[in-house]
């Protein structure tokens, strides 16, 4: 379409223009040896590099998460003020969790995920850039559905369980806001993870601008990463059964 | 950097995945300019060095997860474009096109110094047209102008299903034509 001969000479000039742009970029050899040096420094050195992060949760930052975890709950506990305002933010897995004191109020009417649409289980692999897995404890899923162009494969079985598995490893993805009780850690597979015991405000945070759009009212979900992929498991009527659940994924 | 017979990306990749690190930098080395311009048209200004570095730190990292089968090319500018959304957020900034023509690229022809003037003229208005493109319709214009890539790459970079690409570019141009004046293409 956007070969559309009426447009041809727009193109081309689009590209003429591109080429007298003024872009300095370093030399490249440069380039390749500053990344180098990077990628041979310990790790903890590079973290500090970035510096325009606010958080980023990820696996090895995981006890660090769980103190400030722990903190956030002593704090909130202990301060009037601390049962008010949304009081802290966690990024982990995919999924931005805005913790606050009050419940907040119930997403009234539910919205599907961007570009949702429902694929046969045997062509999701194609759609996809992670690898995906089931939790093979169920069998097969009653439905799968792919959205977002391919961030995000949700699967779903009787009973109101739902797996949504989605890339991680860019920005957060979903958010959810939380008040009383906070979210619990615990385990899945030998990787943290955390258990969501009350039903809360699910929504999507778009790429575009970062905005944040509400999706439906979430059930008890158990959020964990594994690999480069974030997993959601909703449904599970306890946090013994979600991680029991979880651990089937293969 | 260079050998006998220069490294496809494949064999690079392959290598750099087993932890060799100058097999990696011959692949920072071949896209260093194209993720440093793309940085810099999606809004990272001076901070593009970083982001680009980051982006091949953060390639590396990932890059088990890389499909052997798909090019490294558009792979490795969604990380380059996702790092700079990152750094626009966090800065609080919206993504803005701030680039500049180029001092020499003002069309040359000695025998027509009239009609070269014109047309330098209207380079300028069209990269304001593209400026003051909808955020959207300008992504996928630079992508696939700006940056050369198709369809499908920048399906790939953006994350959007090749049909939107599709559309939004039709609408950028529509709107470009619209907005730049007739005379234009």
């Amino acid at each position: 379409m956007s070969s559309d001969e009426r447009f041809d000479d727009l193109e081309a000039e689009l590209r003429a223009l591109a080429g007298s742009l003024d872009v300095p970029a370093p030399p490249p050899e440069r380039v390749a040896a500053a990344v180098r040096a990077r990628l041979a420094e310990p790790r903890p050195a590079r973290r500090r590099r970035e510096r325009w992060r606010v958080a980023r949760w990820q696996v090895a930052r995981w006890q660090v998460v769980a103190a400030v975890l722990v903190a956030l709950v002593a704090v909130t506990a202990a301060t009037p003020q601390g049962r008010q305002a949304v009081t802290a933010i966690l990024r982990y897995a995919g999924i931005e969790l805005r913790l606050g004191g009050e419940t907040p109020a119930p997403v009234p009417a539910p919205a599907p995920l961007p570009g949702e649409r429902e694929v046969p289980a045997g062509e999701v692999a194609g759609q996809v850039a992670f690898p995906v897995r089931t939790l093979t404890a169920l069998g097969e899923p009653e439905r799968v559905t792919v959205s977002d162009g391919g961030r995000v494969v949700s699967m779903f079985w009787p009973d109101g369980i739902r797996l949504d598995q989605f890339d991680g490893r860019m920005e957060p993805f979903f958010f959810k806001r939380l008040g009383a009780p906070f979210p619990e850690e615990t385990e899945v597979d030998g990787v943290g993870g955390f258990w969501l015991r009350g039903s809360h405000p699910l929504g999507h945070i778009t790429r575009e601008n970062g905005e944040a759009v509400p999706l439906r009212q979430a059930g008890p979900t158990l959020i964990w990463q594994s690999g480069e992929v974030g997993h959601r498991l909703e449904g599970a009527p306890s946090m013994a059964r979600a991680v029991e659940l979880a651990g089937s994924l293969r | 950097m260079e050998s006998v017979t220069p490294m496809d990306d494949a064999e690079a990749i392959a290598r750099s995945l087993e932890g060799d690190l100058s097999a990696y930098e011959v692949l920072v080395a071949r896209y260093s300019a194209l993720a440093h311009r793309t940085a810099v048209l999606f809004g990272a200004r001076d901070e593009a060095e970083d982001v680009v570095q980051e982006a091949f730190v953060k390639a590396f990292r990932h890059l088990a997860s890389f499909r052997r089968e798909s090019e490294f090319r558009p792979w490795l500018l969604r990380i380059v474009a996702n790092e700079t959304h990152n750094l626009t957020r966090a800065r609080g900034r919206r993504a803005e096109l701030t680039v500049r023509l180029s001092a020499t690229a003002e069309v040359k022809a000695p025998d027509d110094p009239e009609g070269a003037a014109v047309a330098t003229d209207r380079r300028a208005r069209l990269l304001e047209a593209v400026r003051a493109l909808p955020e959207r319709e300008r992504r996928a214009v630079l992508c696939r102008y700006f940056l050369q890539l198709s369809e499908a790459e920048t399906a790939q970079v953006l994350g959007w299903p090749v049909g939107t690409v599709k559309s939004r570019t039709y609408r950028g141009l529509a709107r470009l034509r619209e907005e730049a004046g007739h005379e234009l293409g």
